[in-house]
């Protein structure tokens, strides 16, 4: 008579705590992979900040040998500018890949100046650059696997649940939006 | 991946309980041994498996804290300053932001073998090795694939588990030998003790269990680095390939590495750390495929080859051409003459 009553009760019970446990468990992954989004980022942001740095004093470097290129150096610290400023992913990534376009015009120009190509000074920032350039890429690959998890998660059942209920919501990849850019970006000089 | 991060915790955490009950058992069988042999009442037994229990906890220890600089240590490798070797230094460093790891330090072995491996107790304290060999023999795609698959190695906690199993197993191996050889000595003074009649069959059995345990210790060592070996090295391969967006790099570094994979520090304990089998192709030995840690690397580089669907994949030919080979016949003639 007792265990009549009691039965259904304990299955209901039991019922009710695995669905809280499963419902804890899939929100504390979709904040977790939020997280490491965030951290992602900050492994984009720290080389685009060492780019920041370096670039007032490769255009210093280039105004010693090629001073009337006026036109080309302050594109370069426009760039830098409005890259600094960024506020979302999105002004980021277009910014960053200004800066990428503005560099490349400012090796164009540099091709022209044998001085400046001689210069022990130049040619180490341009190997920094090199690497903090390749370190982007990788740190791009990263930060745009991250969000894919993230936003697959949120748009698929049962994440899209809770993504309506907890509003989580998609985030932006960091792309590149020139066709030419899309592969290693390789620095000649 | 982070089921796998949870799974290679567990298994490390098995093994060194294994690994605790395997040497309280075997002292407990060696202590059984003593009490039948010279008819003391059972003391030996219990003395000696506490005394094996309390070794085997400090020795579990040891090896999770340790074994990464124990392994560098067995291995000579020493570390790889940015400055030496710029190339390397800032691909490990890129891939390691691809990969969402901190970066690893780099170790070196000096030998001319191709060969690499990574150790640490977790992606914080990750360290990758590498030969001489292979850092001068692959070019920069190569090299990535090869980084970028012992930088899956860390960051799916696959190192832990290895490392911790380098200690483990090596001292089993190592103390089964020794039990092993002094019971084939040792043995014979047995029979003259015919004085404990009480406890004889449960001596013998102990005694059967701890010859079982003896004989198959070997061959558990064997299966333990069986078990956890062979579908992580593909594993890791994938997730490399991943981290680079370039398989045929790591295809084609394979194909490279078969040719001269032999590391000479290399030992039973390490060798499933390795990329490749450090002994090379020159494992004749009865059985060797069933105890090998590692799959057949034509199976991998096949894998990786499907993966790239071909691009970029060089021909045999140019491998051979590219992998200084009179070098490696030379070390390799060496090696038989040593022998």
């Amino acid at each position: 008579m007792l265990a009549a009553i009691l039965v259904p009760i304990i299955i209901v019970v039991v019922i009710i705590v695995v669905i809280l446990i499963a419902g804890v468990g899939i929100y504390n992954g979709i904040v977790t992979m939020r997280n490491r989004i965030d951290n992602a980022w900050s492994q984009i942001d720290v080389q685009l900040r060492k780019r920041f740095d370096l670039i007032p004093n490769l255009v210093e470097t280039v105004k010693g040998y090629a001073a009337h290129e006026k036109e080309t150096l302050e594109k370069v610290i426009m760039a830098r500018g409005v890259g600094m400023q960024a506020q979302t992913v999105e002004d980021s990534a277009k910014a960053s890949n200004m800066i990428t376009g503005t560099l490349k015009t400012l090796f164009a120009v540099a091709e022209q100046y044998p001085n400046l190509k001689a210069d022990q000074h130049f040619t180490k920032m341009m190997e920094e650059l090199q690497g903090i350039e390749s370190n982007i890429a990788y740190a791009r690959q990263f930060y745009n696997d991250t969000v894919l998890s993230y936003n697959t998660r949120i748009q698929t059942f049962p994440g899209n649940i809770f993504a309506g209920w907890y509003k989580f919501i998609t985030r932006q990849y960091f792309e590149i939006e020139e066709a030419e850019a899309r592969g290693p970006v390789k620095v000649q000089f | 991946m982070y089921e796998r991060i949870a799974s290679n915790r567990r298994r490390t955490t098995f093994i060194i309980i294994l690994f605790v009950i395997f040497i309280a058992a075997l002292g407990f069988a060696i202590g059984y041994y003593l009490d039948y042999r010279y008819s003391v009442s059972s003391s030996y037994s219990i003395l000696l498996m506490i005394f094996a229990l309390v070794i085997a906890i400090i020795i579990s220890f040891g090896s999770y804290f340790f074994s990464d600089r124990i392994v560098l240590g067995l291995t000579g490798a020493s570390p790889l300053l940015r400055e030496e070797n710029p190339r390397v230094y800032y691909m490990a460093e890129g891939l390691s932001i691809a990969a969402g790891i901190p970066m690893p330090k780099v170790y070196v072995i000096e030998e001319q073998g191709m060969n690499a491996f990574a150790t640490g107790r977790n992606p914080g304290k990750g360290v990758v090795v590498l030969t001489r060999g292979i850092i001068n023999n692959l070019d920069d795609e190569e090299l990535k694939g090869v980084i970028a698959h012992e930088l899956s190695h860390i960051k799916n906690y696959d190192i832990l588990l290895g490392t911790v199993i380098v200690i483990l197993v090596g001292m089993v191996t190592i103390i089964s030998n020794l039990m092993f050889r002094s019971f084939l000595f040792g043995g014979n003074r047995r029979s003259s003790s015919s004085k404990n009649a009480g406890g004889g069959i449960f001596s013998l059995v102990f005694l059967i269990i701890g010859l079982i345990l003896i004989i198959f210790s070997p061959l558990i060592a064997a299966f333990i680095r069986f078990a956890v070996s062979r579908q992580r090295e593909y594993l890791a391969d994938s997730n490399g390939a991943l981290i680079t967006r370039y398989p045929a790099g790591l295809a084609n570094a394979l194909k490279k590495i078969s040719l001269y994979s032999e590391v000479r520090t290399a030992n039973n304990a390490t060798e499933h750390m390795f990329i490749a089998s450090p002994f090379g192709k020159n494992t004749k030995i009865a059985f060797s495929s069933l105890f090998n840690t590692h799959p057949p690397i034509a199976e991998r580089i096949k894998r990786l080859q499907e993966m790239s669907l071909g691009i970029g994949i060089k021909s045999e030919a140019e491998i051979a051409s590219e992998v200084k080979t009179e070098n490696a016949a030379e070390i390799a003639s060496e090696d038989e003459i040593a022998d």
